[in-house]
């Protein structure tokens, strides 16, 4: 591949005659796809061509928004890298409903206590439950409910979860960064600190 | 909703909170020049510790962050 500098790629891709750029920037986004994700196996190598072309048409149709605060080369793979993961994650979460999710929490057991406790310390991680349950209840809102318990607590995708919730990644953010805010003024609010809390539950 | 096992790893996501963070699209507009930097052996999360925040709580973003950096690596 012909080296080039970031303002040699923008000319050539924006130029007359694109497809040598074109084609040396797929060859490097194939093999930055291998490197990233080679290891993944089922038969997803068969994939990276595609993911690569798909790269390619939101690249070039975004040239104006390259800052050149990095290589042209990395801000390529970005892209790249982004559209290999989203459909990653939609292939292995396309199946798993929020509903059923949270349907399937509120039958599961809750979890006994441990059997080991004292009557001293078992009384107090159910004040301390019972504390963080209200506030959950009732300062947080019926989405940033669902977002935390989804985000945070069963660990799906934050990607996943908001196109399930009919919203964007960076919203979806914002909206558990709010609700993050909530609950830390509550606890404060409370009396209660993280570092009590976690040695309550044998985690400080 | 809250379930006993559920305690700690809230308890530590909110005591991780930050009264000012970046979301994502803000942090993937600055993650190629972090990776760079980080490649680079610059003290990348002393520069842009927002981004750095946000990778540390986010980890959809900060699997692109891992890709990124290995693919960056290997071409």
């Amino acid at each position: 591949m012909r080296e080039r500098t970031n303002e040699q790629w923008l000319a050539d891709l924006r130029g007359p005659n694109p497809d040598e750029a074109l084609a040396d920037l797929y060859d490097l986004l194939v093999r930055g796809l291998r490197a990233a994700f080679g290891g993944y196996g089922g038969g997803l190598e068969a994939n990276f061509g595609d993911f690569a072309q798909e790269a390619l048409i939101k690249i070039t149709g975004s040239l104006d928004s390259f800052r050149g605060e990095s290589r042209f080369t990395t801000w390529a793979q970005k892209i790249a890298m982004n559209v290999a993961l989203t459909e990653l994650k939609r292939r292995r979460w396309h199946d798993v409903s929020l509903q059923e999710l949270f349907a399937r929490r509120e039958a599961a057991d809750r979890g006994p206590a441990d059997t080991q406790l004292t009557a001293e310390q078992l009384a107090l991680q159910n004040t301390v439950l019972g504390e963080l349950r209200r506030m959950i209840d009732e300062e947080l809102t019926d989405r940033q409910r669902e977002a935390v318990v989804a985000v945070i607590l069963e660990e799906m995708p934050i990607s996943e979860v908001a196109r399930s919730m009919g919203t964007n990644q960076n919203a979806l953010y914002k909206l558990l960064h709010d609700a993050r805010k909530k609950l830390k003024r509550q606890m404060e609010a409370a009396g209660l600190s993280a570092k009590e809390v976690l040695a309550v539950f044998d985690e400080g | 909703m809250l379930k006993r096992d559920d305690v700690v790893k809230l308890v530590r996501v909110v005591a991780e909170t930050r009264e000012i963070e970046i979301g994502c699209d803000e942090c993937f507009e600055q993650l190629d020049s972090f990776a760079e930097a980080e490649l680079s052996g610059v003290e990348a999360s002393a520069a842009m510790p927002l981004v750095r925040d946000h990778l540390d709580k986010c980890a959809d973003c900060h699997s692109k962050f891992e890709a990124l950096r290995t693919a960056v690596r290997s071409t």
